[in-house]
């Protein structure tokens, strides 16, 4: 992030020097003016080499994503294609079901699932007139081999509860669970299946699948080119060729204001810059950030110290969770791109509204008050001679977790409570973080994660990132993954978060408070129609492709 | 043939050099490994994520730390490297699942290409400008180019790519903005001339910043050499700057002037990380920068030690050129 900032700089004093030059050649524009004409020659026109025979004008599309998001070890499911921090549709593969753009489940390849009474055993069955692209037909065996093979070695995706995957007949697959795991579909979601007749280890460098598209070369650490599947069993694929580009934010900007990409992705410190024939595209994420308020007193326990005296006080937490300006903060962190956070899976299927906490900062200060935080000299708070003083600690090099501590400290110091920032590198932040908040990155396409938020380890009897436990909020969760129906887990996870007497949220015991949701933002070349995007998870990625099939080039 | 079982001195020679790129080899292995196993990177948290950590069970967790071999000591996880190593296997990418010989042997092809154009631009050119600047020293040509050479020596070079980058790229338009291949065009339509153009950038870039340092010090070396008796014989002959230089500087600035190139292969190296970060390159420097950050350590291991070993033989180069370009040297030290 530090490069990043000191790159930006650099592209600005450039651009600053070129309007200068422009200046003194008496050219009519202003300084401001400049970019926009430089560009203007090459207006919105598309380089001529990245047309392909065979591929008409208007049927292809370039889009950068950063270096980080090429699977290194290949477009296999198995290794992680698909799945992991960043989930989304795996394109060259089918997947059993789908998720729809609220999150909840669609079927893919799958038409019908069924779960039994004990959540023990799923039946699935297949569409039977599905090819590989390679021409043998796609069975119930493949499916079986996929899965099986992902829990003996699956590298990011998490099977520990698969015992065994059987194909029953040639549309029939069972799934034979170590124990229950009623949100399966939306594992079923990710995995793309693989041809058992054509997988070895070399599977990920030349993928064979039944998606909507096919893998036609792939130039390492660059660029990957698909083409549409000729014989794709589903709806009409209007984006014939995708172009994905690998490359840095510097590179991405770069790659848009000479006209090379059609779809650009950047952050929120470079979205002022206009491009001319380039609109910015915002798209809604649940790619959140938040800090944990450990819930318990300090103690020690395996030579470190879980639990902190001030956030211990339920009192802090809730008056931390209204006394703070989600929109301000958002204002002058992310130049407005975020909408405020409120739980760990807003707008997910599983989110339960009444998470939303309004900001009231007088509110906050009689919650303190009341409490017996009494305000001092200086203005912070104290309780029986204890400060309300923190850390809060964040990620070094991550610029936006970083503004957002500082932002808190700012916030927080108005009703009394003083945060002191600090960075602390991942080797020691989880263990820091038992004792101290710290700024958090979440957002995943699965209650899993909030499962694991707020759901008591047996080994400590406390939460595995920041103290805290509590028997409701764990039996809701653990009756959510043992019900069969996926449809009525729902009102489960949302009961976990607040049922009406308690919960993890404001009224409850708030052991995390929630900052913001960061927008997604992409130059997207005008006259390319994006079709309506999912709400993206955490980090810039595929996720933007997940629908290119349904992309349009309009006239404009 | 009899002759060269007479004379085993260059043998020898060259033996001894062999023997010390090994040393230099073992060390150089030993404290990559030491800095690895010291970086606070958590390769878990590096690779899959800390939101990806957050949806996963406490089994999968332990299945990926036993992958990424985080609880296994570093001593023992060297000799097992080094066992493999010595065996000819240099181990599998943990990053790219592959050998890693196969990953770096991609890489390698595409940096060689970037480097061996810049190496030689720089040098052909930092020559040619340092004679230059030497043999008119004082004049407004040496000023120009000791101008230029001091301002590129002090310029960052991914400043400088940068530059370039919006000059020719987002500006100009005429060159691409960076990759090695032309966007979304298959293998079979990419000619030859496509991956000259796309190496043109950052070929360039690297040959700029490369160009300085030579210049500068060609050019010491050429006044000297202008300022000496066997010059001013020379002219004293009535023979003409050109046939001067031609016949009495450029064997005398050569030996130096190798020297310089050849080291500064390792500069070459160094600088391509940065101009290929910049230009999108997919070579060995954002290789390294991976395998780095992402913990895999076979993988850093073996750049590493390929890069050492690029660096080594350009010196071991050089040494070999002495004896041909200078005759007392081939006699070595032997008294005569």
């Amino acid at each position: 992030m530090k490069k990043r900032t000191k790159t930006a700089a650099v592209l600005l004093a450039v651009s600053l020097a070129a309007a200068a030059l422009s200046g003194c050649g008496g050219s009519a524009e202003n300084g401001a003016g400049t970019a926009q004409e430089t560009a203007r020659g090459q207006e919105a026109k598309r380089p001529d080499d990245v047309l392909d025979e065979g591929v008409k004008a208007g049927d292809s599309v370039i889009v950068t994503m950063p270096s980080t998001s090429e699977p290194e070890a290949g477009f296999d499911p198995v290794y992680g294609w698909g799945a992991g921090e960043h989930v989304h549709e795996p394109l060259i593969q089918s997947t059993l079901t789908t998720t729809t753009s609220d999150l909840k489940i669609g079927k893919d390849l799958a038409t019908d699932y069924t779960v039994s009474e004990d959540g023990l055993t799923w039946t699935v069955t297949i569409r039977d007139d599905v090819k590989f692209t390679d021409g043998e037909p796609l069975t119930a065996s493949d499916v079986a081999f996929t899965y099986n093979l992902c829990a003996r070695s699956s590298s990011v995706n998490d099977f520990t509860m698969l015992k065994e995957a059987v194909a029953v007949d040639d549309t029939t697959v069972q799934f034979h669970m170590n124990s229950p795991f009623s949100i399966w579909p939306y594992t079923m979601a990710i995995v793309g299946i693989v041809p058992e007749h054509a997988y070895d280890e070399n599977y990920g460098q030349n993928p064979i699948g039944s998606g909507r598209y096919l893998m036609k070369q792939w130039d390492k650490g660059q660029q990957v080119i698909f083409e549409a599947n000729p014989d794709y069993y589903g709806e009409e694929i209007k984006m014939k060729k995708l172009t994905v580009l690998f490359m840095d934010e510097d590179a991405a900007l770069a790659a848009a204001m000479a006209g090379q990409a059609d779809v650009a992705h950047t952050a929120a410190s470079y979205a002022d810059q206009v491009i001319d024939g380039y609109q910015l595209l915002r798209t809604a994420s649940v790619d959140n950030r938040g800090i944990n308020l450990p819930a318990s007193a300090p103690a020690e326990r395996d030579g470190i110290t879980v639990g902190n005296a001030v956030t211990s006080d339920v009192a802090v937490r809730r008056a931390i969770n209204i006394g703070i300006d989600r929109e301000e903060m958002i204002e002058n962190v992310l130049n407005g791109y975020g909408t405020p956070a409120y739980s760990v899976c807003d707008k997910m299927p599983w989110y339960n509204p009444a998470a939303q906490a309004d900001c009231d900062p007088d509110a906050a200060r009689q919650l303190l008050e009341d409490a017996g935080w009494v305000e001092g000299s200086d203005g912070i708070r104290e309780k029986d001679g204890v400060r309300a003083a923190f850390t809060v600690m964040y990620t070094p090099g991550d610029s936006v977790r970083q503004a957002l501590a500082e932002d808190l400290a700012n916030q927080l110091r108005e009703i009394g409570i003083e945060v002191t920032t600090e960075g602390a590198g991942w080797d020691v932040a989880y263990d820091k973080a038992q004792e101290q908040p710290l700024v958090w990155g979440w957002g995943a396409h699965t209650p899993m994660e909030l499962y694991n938020i707020y759901h008591t380890l047996p080994a400590t009897g406390s939460a595995e990132y920041s103290p805290y436990s509590n028997k409701e909020v764990d039996n809701y969760m653990d009756e959510a993954l043992k019900a069969g129906d996926l449809e009525s887990t729902y009102d489960l996870w949302q009961k976990a978060q607040w049922d009406g007497k308690t919960g993890v949220t404001q009224d409850g015991d708030i052991p995390w408070v929630w900052l913001c949701n960061v927008d997604h933002l992409y130059y997207v070349r005008d006259g390319l129609q994006v079709a309506e995007q999912k709400i993206h998870p955490h980090g810039h990625g595929w996720s933007i492709v997940n629908n290119v099939d349904q992309w349009e080039w309009k006239e404009s | 043939m009899e002759r060269i079982v007479k004379d085993n001195r260059p043998v020898r020679r060259i033996g001894k050099k062999f023997i010390r790129m090994l040393l230099l080899l073992v060390t150089v292995s030993i404290v990559t490994f030491t800095l690895v196993s010291m970086s606070p990177i958590d390769p878990l948290q590096a690779n899959v994520g800390q939101a990806a950590l957050g949806s996963m069970s406490q089994e999968q967790k332990a299945r990926l730390e036993e992958y990424w071999g985080v609880n296994i000591p570093p001593v023992r996880r060297y000799l097992n490297w080094a066992g493999a190593f010595l065996s000819g296997d240099m181990g599998t990418s943990l990053l790219y699942r592959q050998p890693v010989s196969r990953v770096i042997g991609v890489k390698l092809v595409n940096s060689l290409f970037l480097m061996v154009i810049a190496w030689v631009i720089s040098g052909v050119l930092g020559l040619a400008l340092g004679m230059l600047a030497g043999i008119f020293r004082g004049t407004w040509i040496d000023r120009v180019i000791r101008g230029y050479s001091l301002l590129i020596s002090s310029t960052p070079v991914f400043w400088l790519a940068l530059l370039l980058l919006l000059v020719f790229a987002v500006w100009l338009k005429i060159l691409p903005i960076g990759l090695s291949v032309p966007i979304g065009v298959e293998a079979s339509g990419v000619t030859f001339f496509d991956r000259v153009r796309h190496a043109v950038l950052p070929a360039v870039t690297l040959s700029i910043t490369g160009v300085a340092g030579i210049t500068l010090h060609t050019r010491e070396k050429m006044i000297d050499v202008m300022e000496s008796d066997y010059m001013l014989f020379a002219r004293a002959r009535g023979e003409s700057t050109f046939t001067m230089v031609k016949r009495h500087g450029l064997r005398n600035i050569l030996l130096p002037a190798m020297t310089l190139q050849f080291a500064s292969v390792s500069e070459i190296i160094g600088g391509s990380v940065l101009v290929e970060q910049v230009f999108s390159y997919p070579g060995l420097g954002q290789a390294a920068v991976t395998a780095g950050t992402g913990s895999d350590v076979p993988l850093l291991m073996g750049i590493t030690l390929v890069t050492a070993g690029i660096v080594f033989l350009g010196n071991f180069i050089a040494d070999v050129l002495y004896g041909v370009i200078d005759p007392r040297m081939r006699k070595g030290g032997e008294p005569s």
